[in-house]
């Protein structure tokens, strides 16, 4: 098909490059505790861009049958009315791409059985009297096709599967939410399965107690899912568009020392085993991994062919495109890389606070925050109420807090960290351990 | 295509099927500071399928290639069969309906030229840039589809829709050395071209504002009597209430119903609220939701007090209610769960304005505009656009990074005061819930005062 709609365009414009992909999904559903629901979904489509007189126009289609010709004039339309980018684009061929296994067996394999018995297993080890417990297991496969009329082509197929758990608890009017997840290439282990049951087991017992929450400036421990809040900012900041666009705080302050000399972030796209790994982006750049922060300076920013036209650099193989619009840069898996500071406690992977709780005094474990992203992010202030967060009284874990709100600056936080935690995750597509962060703010009622 | 998807029905084996055609038709232009982002026209279809064996579950096909129909149908009779339950699943009895609802295109977006729109938006776009040199980055976009919906199911429903929306944002991202600020507008309408002229004046208003706001202090941290402006006070029902009204969260939970008991105070005397998909002319509205089921007006507090909830035709069926046409599906690509409409605060007394609020209130904040809002059911979040401080009665000092920590229980309670001067913000965005966002929705409030809230910040 790539082949068919490249031609048609070289024959109508300058240059042109194309997307496609069919996407098929298996999923499962449990809702308090039984089995309600099984689907699938099944969906293909393409995108296209053209460069037409030097001004660059997208379109796209889901039809089962694209019109090659009609495509093409479509994305000329949008030319017509487009900016005008040098773009140049890659010439990579499929022999050269970095090998990175993306297509796991046992996953495609896995049949509705398969899914429905491991959802049913997980749903046994959750359930508790006292709470609702839902489960879904959704597997997908994907191929993907990307071209361009330099002649680079790329072809991969590729698995994930994620299993979502929640817990809700009731008890009178207080509402207790606990959620996790297992997100990758290849099926869960017995193992991994087993670490989201701790996970959510250990969370929920802490959470059985209420106390009354703190106030002042307060050493906080992040979690990994808690961490959202902090990492945001600095996504948005490394981004080459909020750079280009003048919005970026980090604009300008490449190898400058804006963070903790111990942290370092990565964004690769070459992880083992991870969804978000591919051997090519979605404009034909070779996958490579990217330094964002290297130990405490600002590393390299993030770009897709456009930008880095613009910015006069190469695309970090960032690019990715939907069925729909034009190619934008998008991270792939974000990784926390930490320097060992020799000081490091005892690993206890379970244990709330990934090891960082004992030297507190009064502080906070923030596992949840509420409203993520709503506020003015890139400026790396934040304020949120907590959605699940435990007060942690002389380096214990004394219950869960409620009506508390945490602020504060991401970039300032990032300054200093007092500690990191011996309890290294995935989440979604991020890897990192718990943090502890001096002087959040935290209000109450 | 009403034919083909009746017959697909017929020829089903399940005890139950339905399905839904979606074929939308849409064009979009975004802006990013002077540049041009995109200016694009696309064609999205595809179908889905749902069906229902007794002693078994839903089996669920989504597709874009319409000429597997009859195949999906049957693909999704296996999914139902190998799912085995103890428990039934049954549906509220609704009446079949027969109808083509066409809304008011306003203006078909269909036949309006792309360098049209781009033209317009580059105007707004402007209106942002022109205001102060503080300005350094926009994003402004336009979007408008036509999507024509066929909906069948196998006691005999048979509708076709034709469903307009048109969605205008602005952001305006104001920088001054370190600070960084941004202003945000946001028109979301079921309506067609018509309707997104002459916004100049309003783009202009949030670019004044980003640039306003980076000489503007933090908001310190605590409780204060809090004042919400219309828009925020509508955000402000959707996540304290509407979500916890959203009946699949209850029905299949002993304690959730317990806590959600019909009749149980959640406030003042002052407070009536409810969700309206009939209301003409909203983003939420729909002459039917995605099971076939007309909408409607449903009360959920009178006079402080739980009076309803909000349904699909299972959680009606479960809890012995009557669905209220809240079974909605942001695409083909998903099914359709309980989701709001058009959710509003009513209006207090005709006459008691924003000045009766704020008149005894010694150090309070007023809360404006919307930049979202997030719920934990118990707990929830919203966060202002931006806020003053109130002293002595009076609007007092811009402040920023206004974020209102909210408790079911509690700020809804705390609500004493209930403004005449009612609206329907038609704001763009969306709701979130289950993975399918965004979902067109509307909110409406009067000024709402809240006696006790908690704002984050430093203390």
């Amino acid at each position: 098909m790539i082949d068919r709609v490249l031609a048609a365009a070289k024959r109508a414009v300058d240059n042109a490059d194309a997307l496609w992909r069919r996407e098929e999904q298996t999923g499962v559903a449990f809702e308090s505790g039984r089995l309600k629901a099984a689907g699938i979904s099944e969906e293909a489509g393409l995108n296209l861009r053209v460069l037409a007189q030097g001004r660059m126009g997208v379109a796209g289609t889901t039809s089962a049958t694209p019109d090659p010709e009609a495509l093409v004039a479509r994305a000329r339309a949008s030319a017509d009315l487009g900016e005008m980018v040098e773009l140049a684009f890659p010439t990579a061929d499929a022999s050269t791409l970095p090998p990175i296994p993306t297509f796991f067996d046992r996953t495609a394999n896995a049949s509705l059985d398969d899914l429905i018995r491991m959802g049913k297993r997980l749903v046994e080890r959750l359930e508790r009297s006292d709470c609702q417990v839902n489960v879904s297991v959704e597997r997908e496969i994907a191929d993907t096709a990307v071209g361009n009329s330099a002649g680079a082509r790329g072809e991969y197929r590729a698995t994930g599967i994620a299993v979502t758990a929640d817990i809700t608890r009731i008890a009178g009017d207080d509402v207790l939410m606990i959620y996790d997840q297992y997100v990758g290439a290849d099926m869960p282990t017995e193992a991994d399965l087993e670490a989201l049951v701790r996970s959510m087991e250990t969370r929920l017992t802490a959470a059985l107690t209420v106390v009354g929450p703190p106030e002042g400036a307060l050493p906080v421990v992040f979690t990994p899912a808690g961490l959202a809040a902090v990492v945001l900012p600095l996504e948005q900041a490394l981004s080459g568009k909020t750079v280009l666009q003048g919005s970026s705080p980090l604009a300008g302050k490449v190898g400058e020392t804006m963070f903790d000399e111990r942290l370092s972030i990565i964004d690769d796209p070459l992880t083992p085993g991870r969804p978000g790994s591919r051997p090519i982006d979605d404009e034909c750049v070779p996958s490579r991994a990217t330094g964002l922060v290297v130990r405490g300076t600002v590393g390299h920013f993030v770009y897709d062919l456009e930008t880095a036209a613009r910015a006069k650099t190469q695309s970090t193989g960032n690019g990715r495109r939907g069925f729909f619009g034009k190619p934008h840069i998008g991270y792939t898996n974000i990784l926390f890389r930490m320097a060992t500071d020799g000081r490091r406690a005892a690993p206890a992977p379970a244990a709330l606070g990934g090891g960082l709780i004992a030297d507190i005094e009064d502080g906070l474990i923030v596992d949840d925050l509420i409203g993520v992203g709503q506020g003015n992010v890139i400026s790396g202030a934040f304020s949120h109420p907590v959605g699940l967060a435990y007060r942690v009284q002389r380096g214990e874990v004394t219950g869960r807090v409620k009506d508390a709100a945490v602020a504060g600056n991401a970039y300032d936080l990032l300054k200093k960290i007092g500690g990191f935690g011996t309890d290294g995750r995935w989440l979604g597509a991020r890897w990192s351990p718990s943090l502890l962060l001096e002087g959040v703010s935290v209000a109450h009622r | 295509m009403k034919d083909r998807l009746t017959t697909a029905v017929k020829q089903s084996r399940a005890d139950y099927t339905e399905i839904r055609v979606e074929r939308t038709w849409s064009s979009a232009v975004a802006f990013r500071g002077r540049r041009l982002e995109t200016a694009t026209v696309s064609e999205d279809q595809g179908g889905f399928v749902r069906v229902l064996n007794n002693g078994c579950g839903w089996g669920i096909a989504s597709f874009t290639s319409l000429d597997e129909l009859p195949a999906m149908v049957r693909r999704a009779n296996e999914l139902s069969r190998a799912v085995r339950l103890d428990e039934p699943i049954r549906l509220a009895e609704t009446q079949p309906h027969v109808a083509d609802a066409t809304l008011d295109l306003d203006g078909d977006v269909r036949g309006v030229s792309l360098a049209e729109k781009k033209k317009l938006l580059e105007t707004y776009n402007g209106a942002m840039l022109s205001v102060s040199s503080a300005i350094v980055d926009t994003q402004a976009s336009y979007r408008d589809e036509v999507s024509e919906v066929w909906y069948a199911n196998s006691e005999g429903t048979a509708i076709y829709q034709l469903r307009p929306e048109v969605v205008l944002s602005g952001t305006a991202i104001g920088r001054r050395n370190g600070s960084i600020e941004k202003g945000l507008e946001s028109i979301g309408l079921r309506k067609g071209w018509h309707s997104v002229q002459g916004f100049e004046k309003q783009f202009g208003v949030v670019a004044q504002r980003a640039v306003d706001l980076l000489d503007a202090p933090r908001v310190r941290g605590g409780s204060y009597p809090v004042i919400l402006d219309n828009e925020l006070a509508g955000v402000f029902i959707h996540e304290a209430f509407g979500h916890l009204s959203e009946a699949d969260f209850v029905y299949e939970n002993p304690q959730a119903r317990e806590m959600m008991t019909l009749g149980r105070r959640f406030g003042k005397p002052a407070l009536n609220a409810g969700d309206n998909g009939a209301e003409r002319g909203l983003r939420g509205t729909l002459p039917y939701d995605d099971e076939g089921t007309p909408t409607q007006d449903t009360p959920l507090i009178r006079e402080g007090i739980l009076v309803g909830r909000l349904h699909s035709r299972e959680t009606a069926a479960k809890l012995g209610e009557r669905p209220t046409g809240n079974a909605r599906a942001i695409s083909f690509r998903h099914p359709p769960i309980v989701r709001m409409t058009n959710t509003y605060i009513a209006p207090g007394k005709a006459g008691v304005g924003f000045q009766d609020l704020i008149r005894d209130i010694k150090l309070g904040v007023y809360a404006c505009g919307a930049f979202g809002g997030q719920t934990m059911l118990e707990n929830f979040s919203f966060t202002a656009g931006w806020g003053h401080m109130i002293r002595d009665g009076q609007v007092a000092e811009l402040v920023k990074d206004v974020v209102l920590a909210g408790n079911l229980f509690q700020t809804l309670d705390r609500i004493d005061h209930i403004a005449g001067d009612f609206t329907w913000n038609q704001m763009g965005g969306g709701c979130g819930k289950g993975g399918q966002f965004p979902l067109p929705v509307t909110e409406g409030a009067p000024h709402v005062r809240i006696e006790e809230a908690l704002i984050g910040g430093d203390v």
